[in-house]
């Protein structure tokens, strides 16, 4: 049995309502949401990466397309992440006018601490084109807004990352 | 470059899991012993579980592959069931036909974050939810109360079969 077989076999029990075929998907996809939660979520990644696994689990009957799951998984997790973000965080109006200049001690050459400087959408948009090879028809898709707003949030997002690791 | 990751431990996961089966409860503690204390009890179903599960006589690993296993639960209002079992460090979920139950650990020091959910697998569990949840909030600190002594009782010397 493949492991596409042997995911749509646990799919199927698991919309079944099989506990332990549910166990086990949580099992194959932990990794991926932590990898998908942790650079939107930030300081607040695990419990986005929790709440991301319960959306995911409670939406399991709505999937119709059992090959369709990491994919399908992946657009939860990463509207999860935001949400779970933008609840503690403020949002920046215009991040660029935030950064320190350059030189400033604050500027590590450190991914997370260029993150922290983008709101919880240019992180998404980020990690799901450079982390994650998406176009940008399918980043703004799974982010459910306009393609031309992904566009634009990529340009400033990418700006800044540039900017910061050139410092 | 290395890209920030959520970490989503073995009691995260039991929680994700509890949230998405209707009834199903989660009750959490910690234990004051280290992990491998802690998991040496979680991990001998056979011999610990029916001390710390008041309605289970007995519960009998039928076969075993790797960190799947089978078993044969008998309880003592006239329960049979056979549970299907995954296990292993820090980590147990065991579903019979009508019950799930699970137990997760999570190193935190010299302490042991510690996990135990249950639930039902009925099919009338959605509307029975609520009053399961009442039955977990009751029920579940006991358990981790009876775990716990255990723990305690066993001690540091045995551990996990």
């Amino acid at each position: 049995m493949t492991d596409t077989e042997r995911l749509a076999g646990l799919v199927h029990a698991a919309q079944r309502g099989d506990g332990l075929a549910m166990a086990e998907l949580l099992d194959a996809l932990a990794p991926a949401v932590g990898r998908w939660c942790g650079p939107i979520a930030l300081q607040d990644a695990d419990d986005a990466a929790q709440e991301a696994m319960i959306a995911i689990l409670r939406g399991l009957r709505g999937l119709r397309d059992p090959a369709a799951l990491f994919g399908w998984a992946r657009a939860i997790a990463v509207r999860e992440a935001v949400r779970v973000a933008r609840r503690t965080e403020r949002e920046q109006t215009d991040e660029l006018a935030h950064l320190p200049a350059p030189g400033d001690p604050l500027l590590a050459a450190d991914i997370k601490d260029v993150l922290t400087r983008l709101t919880p959408e240019h992180r998404a948009v980020l990690m799901l084109r450079d982390l994650e090879g998406l176009d940008e028809r399918t980043a703004a898709a799974l982010l459910r807004v306009p393609a031309g707003t992904v566009k634009s949030r990529l340009a400033r997002a990418r700006a800044s990352f540039r900017k910061e690791w050139q410092a | 470059m290395t890209w920030p990751v959520a970490d989503l431990d073995a009691i995260r996961r039991l929680r994700a899991l509890a949230a998405a089966v209707p009834g199903a409860f989660v009750a959490e503690t910690v234990i004051n012993a280290p992990f491998d204390q802690v998991w040496a009890v979680a991990a001998d179903l056979e011999g610990e579980l029916p001390a710390y599960l008041p309605d289970v006589r007995s519960f009998t690993v039928t076969s075993r592959d790797g960190e799947l296993l089978v078993a044969r639960a008998r309880g003592y209002a006239g329960l049979r069931a056979r549970f299907d079992i995954v296990l292993r460090p820090g980590w147990c979920v065991m579903r019979s036909r009508f019950l799930l139950g699970g137990m997760a650990a999570v190193p935190d020091g010299q302490q042991t974050r510690f996990a135990f959910l249950g639930g039902t697998l009925i099919p009338a569990q959605r509307a029975a939810a609520p009053a399961l949840a009442v039955v977990g909030r009751w029920a579940g600190p006991k358990v981790l109360t009876r775990f716990a002594d255990r723990v305690d009782q066993r001690g540091p010397g045995r551990q996990p079969d």
